[in-house]
């Protein structure tokens, strides 16, 4: 791990107590011509939530979905340039897509459980890397559903198609299924902008329990959101990353203008 | 309202009155018909409708007694093979096209040539079949007809395969990536899962289409008066009997036709209800 | 609205924001002409004027409860963030400060009353120096706030060096006449707490100017401050005065 070099400023690292997890290093990504993120350097601390704010088109969401490669199901789009996982670089060809995908969840804006039953959800993804018995599988289960506070509202209808659950619930069984993985890192695009407060809240108050156990990267257009949850803001405009530090300074004195005039509803 | 105001509104009142009893009137002149053809249609069939229908073979001529139990058997072979071919032929054809094809350029161009031949003239695949199988076999058989119906149902499936994936959406099929599982699992697995209830919908449809086919069969399975389920075979068919029996002289062919006919509706208009609540059952789930 | 910020995209919210300042510049305005009229009750020896004076300290608080609301609406219905937040919570804080020192100028008011009881000392003619140079640190502390001028908030903030200065003489001058006669004690300590008050009023200002430091900078003005009240660790002995 002697490669990965702190780049980040002292004033950020003076509060980063772990180690970095994620290493982007000017990291570059295209849209066909189209230069979506410019020289991207950041890095993402391990055990800590780490929130990604910025305006539509900022290429937030495009950073996140380099994170775990998931653009590469998309012809003409590609990266440029170094994202270390634990010190690998996972854009090297030669990164197994399946194992990078294995250790890097991710939960998307829309809850989209798969068209089977609750436990199926889950189970689907486990057997697809691991063979375990059907005791053990029971067990994985229920653990990702307590992990993702589902447990209680699910427990007694396991069999049930997952479409009949409340959005909220959807949601956190996605969270569920990407954790059952055991993954190292947790992306979550935007995961509560189609939910209701009070399952957002559900949302928030799980992505804290759960940075004990996985380091989490959220892209949010809720500002309040990334001042609530995170230890970590990055802000980025126009494919830049504008500024990046602990959330606290960037909430309420951070060094650049242009972060300044977005999170005080100026831009523009 | 001023003056104006209200003449605007009358004026709008009476445009809509209009729209509305043209609307109504086109709709009552389409029903007509319809419900001119499906009387005529039940009430000379229930009357040919007895328990020989089904019991018996077509009748030599001049035909009186007799069933279609022979044309029915033919019907269900006949429509079995071109089901166990086009299905999962077409099934994996819209899967590679929707989900692998996609926008490429290999895709549109078989998209297209799936499109003609979905509006294909049925005769055209019968005399495609007639000249590739019959006249190289040397005679009629039930396969040779059943291929026939297959190149219609192929285009079918094919087609509603490819728009029913199209339709599911694509952070289902980014869910399923983002959990490491290879694209052909998620495609079989999951995707096809979510698109199941339209596929099954768009084979339904295709069956009820093919039920119907007269011509493609006119120069494949030809024609059987005899009990016959050899695939080999010539055979008999519910269509192609309406067909003959119909241009027949003979009033007991006449009515077997109607009964023939009669049974044909009313299996399409199950086919169609059925596919309607499979179609209304799977809204549920895809908001 | 201070020049250097773009308005916000809501315009109500700066209509708001920019409320919020003139009704702190308003208490400020008013506290001011307090001080200045419980100055002028000593001087004249005027209880009546003086009741005056306490009554009107009631607009400074009716201020301030407005500010407080309104700060409580934006921060419900705004969630301020970075300078918005800081704003906000100055203004909370500086508003609470010129309540006091409204309370202060009041209270100088109420102690006049009872000066007028007794024969008049020296000492309370050297209350209007005090008095003014407060007063002045008040005034220009509100025109930093109103320019967001972090600088010449922090010259005011150094100025209270000198208003303490002025007070630990003025506490020297009052002990020296109860020492010379005991009649003079009443009124002495009178003047005392007078001048006390003053020297707070003077304190709040300091506050208001490490509020309007951290308002700008986002930093805590942390330098620590030079004391010229040395009142608290002062002892005068009988013969001293001798």
């Amino acid at each position: 791990m002697t490669e990965t070099a702190p780049t980040l400023s002292a004033q950020t690292l003076s509060t980063v107590v772990s180690q970095p997890k994620l290493i982007a290093r000017n990291l570059d990504f295209f849209y066909q011509e189209f230069l979506a993120l410019q020289d991207i350097s950041m890095e993402i601390p391990e055990h800590k939530v780490t929130a990604i704010i910025g305006p539509s088109g900022c290429g937030k969401s495009t950073l996140l979905r380099v994170f775990n490669r998931i653009y590469a199901i998309y012809p003409k789009l590609r990266a440029c340039g170094e994202v270390l996982l634990d010190g690998q670089n996972i854009l090297e060809p030669g990164y197994s897509l399946n194992r990078l995908r294995s250790k890097v969840g991710m939960v998307f804006q829309k809850p989209v459980p798969f068209p089977m039953s609750i436990y199926e959800n889950i189970a689907y993804g486990i057997r697809h890397h691991e063979r375990i018995s059907r005791s053990e599988m029971d067990m994985r289960v229920e653990l990702a559903l307590r992990q993702s506070a589902l447990w209680n509202e699910a427990k007694d209808k396991l069999k049930q198609n997952a479409l009949g659950l409340s959005g909220g619930q959807q949601q956190r069984l996605c969270i569920a299924r990407a954790i059952a993985l055991k993954p190292e890192v947790i992306l979550l695009d935007e995961p509560t902008s189609a939910l209701d407060p009070i399952a957002t809240g559900r949302i928030e108050q799980l992505v804290e329990e759960l940075k004990r156990d996985f380091t989490i990267v959220i892209v949010t257009h809720n500002m309040q959101q990334a001042a609530r949850v995170s230890d970590f803001t990055a802000f980025m405009y126009l494919g830049e990353l504008i500024e990046f530090g602990g959330t606290q300074t960037i909430f309420t004195k951070p060094t650049k203008t242009q972060t300044e005039d977005y999170i005080t509803g100026r831009f523009g | 309202m001023s003056a104006d105001n209200i003449w605007l509104y009358r004026r709008r009142r009476a445009i809509n009155l209009i729209a509305l009893v043209l609307g109504a009137a086109a709709t009552l002149f389409g029903l007509f018909w319809l419900g001119w053809i499906l009387w005529v249609t039940l009430v000379k069939g229930f009357t040919a409708l007895g328990p020989m229908l089904f019991t018996h073979s077509t009748p030599p001529p001049p035909g009186a007694g007799g069933g279609l139990a022979n044309a029915f058997l033919g019907s269900l072979i006949v429509n079995s093979i071109a089901l166990a071919v086009g299905v999962p032929v077409g099934i994996g054809a819209g899967m590679w096209l929707a989900e692998y094809a996609k926008h490429g350029k290999l895709g549109g161009v078989i998209r297209f040539l799936n499109d003609i031949l979905l509006s294909a003239p049925s005769i055209v695949l019968g005399l495609f079949i007639y000249t590739i199988l019959v006249k190289v076999v040397g005679h009629f058989s039930a396969l040779a007809g059943g291929l026939a119906l297959a190149l219609i149902v192929l285009p079918i499936v094919v087609r509603t395969t490819d728009e029913m994936l199209k339709l599911v959406p694509s952070t289902m099929r980014e869910a399923a990536l983002s959990l490491g599982i290879p694209q052909w699992k998620v495609v079989m697995q999951i995707l096809f899962r979510s698109a199941r209830a339209g596929v099954i919908t768009g084979i339904l449809l295709a069956l009820a289409r093919i039920s119907g086919e007269t011509a493609p069969l006119l120069f494949t399975a030809l024609n059987n008066q005899y009990w016959s389920s050899n695939l080999l075979k010539p055979i008999a068919t519910v269509p192609v009997v309406i067909f003959q029996f119909a241009l027949s002289p003979y009033a007991g062919w006449h009515a077997l036709a109607w009964a023939g006919a009669l049974v044909i509706t009313l299996f399409i208009l199950t086919l169609s209800l059925l596919s309607r609540l499979i179609l209304s059952r799977s809204k549920v789930t895809h908001d | 609205m201070n020049s250097t910020h773009s308005e916000h995209i809501l315009r109500s919210y700066d209509q708001e924001l920019g409320r919020l300042k003139g009704e702190i510049a308003r208490m400020g305005e008013i506290a001011v002409a307090q001080i200045a009229a419980a100055m002028d009750v000593i001087e004249r020896r005027d209880s009546r004027a003086a009741e005056r004076v306490i009554a009107n300290d009631d607009a400074i608080d009716q201020l301030e409860a407005s500010v407080s609301n309104d700060v409580l609406m934006l921060l419900a219905k705004r969630q301020p963030m970075a300078r918005d937040l800081r704003e906000v919570m100055a203004a909370l804080r500086i508003a609470s400060d010129i309540e006091r020192i409204g309370d202060y100028a009041a209270n100088l008011a109420k102690r006049s009353i009872a000066l007028n009881l007794t024969a008049a000392i020296p000492p309370v003619h050297n209350l209007p120096t005090l008095a003014e140079a407060a007063s002045e640190m008040l005034t220009d502390v509100l025109k930093a706030y109103r320019v967001s001028d972090e600088k010449m908030a922090r010259t005011v903030w150094d100025r209270d060096v000198d208003l303490d200065s002025l007070y630990t003489s003025l506490f020297r001058e009052s002990l020296t006449y109860m020492m010379e006669d005991a009649r003079n004690i009443t009124p002495a300590t009178h003047v005392l707490f007078m001048a006390k008050n003053i020297e707070r009023i003077g304190d709040h200002v300091t506050n208001i100017a490490e509020n309007i430091w951290f308002l700008v900078t986002g930093q805590s003005l942390d330098t620590p401050r030079r004391k010229a009240d040395l009142t608290s660790r002062m002892e005068v002995r009988p013969n001293d005065t001798q």
